[in-house]
């Protein structure tokens, strides 16, 4: 099994960085190739499915809101280590539109509820699914570039995770 | 984009089961509406359809536009008063269905068996 260098305290190390076409789908080869690479970082197989999921979400978020499925518009991902976290970056090239596409269309927490009674839309879990998926999410954006931030760590469960 | 999902109906005392296999994404909508339609159409007991069992023994990937179909699926039970059960999730995807209370609506069976046997009650 290969080993992943940790990195020296305070100092990030990039593990991997590619992009993708913005097609519906590619997110699957998204969380194939994070997957891949975080393997052998000690994700326990619940926290790594965790991850898959958050990774998925992001990456049909930027391909959807912000690169609005042009395949010629790449999402770019960045995978991180820095000290115990696991850091993915997935970006797109949306800026404040993405945020403007996404609460257009679903600008509410998604409640299930409302939603089998018809007062929401059926969709709108992607961000709460990401939230509840990751350890921490965070969301830069600029007039060109909007990025999402997962972090993981990679030791033990979160407070009340089941493992 | 093509579907990498299937969907089987087939009929058990008290319930239609609907088998999905593969992806639950945005590419599966027509395959689950038809095979809730299926479901519907195909139970022939004096009895009305009253329980729909969503066996996901075979699924490999539940998205968020996965979870909106599966709720969809969800709001027009309700509507024509049938249960919905699910079978076979994986605990990662059990988990999801926690999170987004889908499961404080749909009775959630580690597999089929378990499912139809709950349903039809213990063999005699």
């Amino acid at each position: 099994m290969t080993q992943v260098a940790r990195p020296a305290p305070g100092k990030p190390r990039r593990l991997d960085t590619f992009t993708l076409a913005s097609e519906p789908g590619n997110e699957r080869l998204a969380l194939a190739r994070v997957a891949g690479t975080v393997k052998d970082l000690g994700l326990s197989e619940a926290r790594l499915e965790r991850l898959k999921t958050a990774v998925a979400e992001a990456t049909m978020n930027a391909i959807e809101h912000g690169n609005g499925n042009r395949p010629e518009i790449p999402v770019e991902v960045e995978v991180t280590l820095d000290g115990d976290d696991i850091i993915i970056a997935i970006s797109d090239q949306g800026g404040e539109a993405h945020v403007a596409a996404q609460n257009a269309g679903d600008p509410e927490e998604p409640d299930l509820l409302k939603k089998l009674d018809g007062a929401q839309t059926p969709r709108g879990w992607g961000l709460f699914l990401i939230r509840n998926m990751v350890d921490a999410m965070n969301v830069t954006t600029d007039g060109q570039r909007h990025t999402i931030w997962l972090t993981m760590r990679t030791g033990g469960a979160a407070h009340g995770e089941h493992v | 984009m093509a579907s990498m999902c299937e969907a089987t109906t087939r009929i058990v005392p008290g319930a239609a089961v609907i088998e999905l296999s593969g992806d639950i994404d945005g590419s599966a909508a027509a395959i689950l509406t038809t095979a809730y339609q299926n479901a519907v159409d195909g139970y022939d007991d004096p009895e009305p359809l009253g329980t729909v069992v969503l066996d996901f023994g075979a699924v490999d990937y539940i998205n968020s536009t996965g979870i909106a179909l599966i709720v969809s699926v969800l709001a027009r039970a309700r509507a024509e008063r049938r249960k919905v059960v699910a079978c076979g999730l994986s605990a990662h995807y059990r988990e999801i269905f926690d999170i987004t209370r889908l499961s404080d609506f749909i009775e959630l069976f580690p597999d089929l068996d378990h499912a139809v046997s709950q349903l039809t009650g213990p063999v005699a």
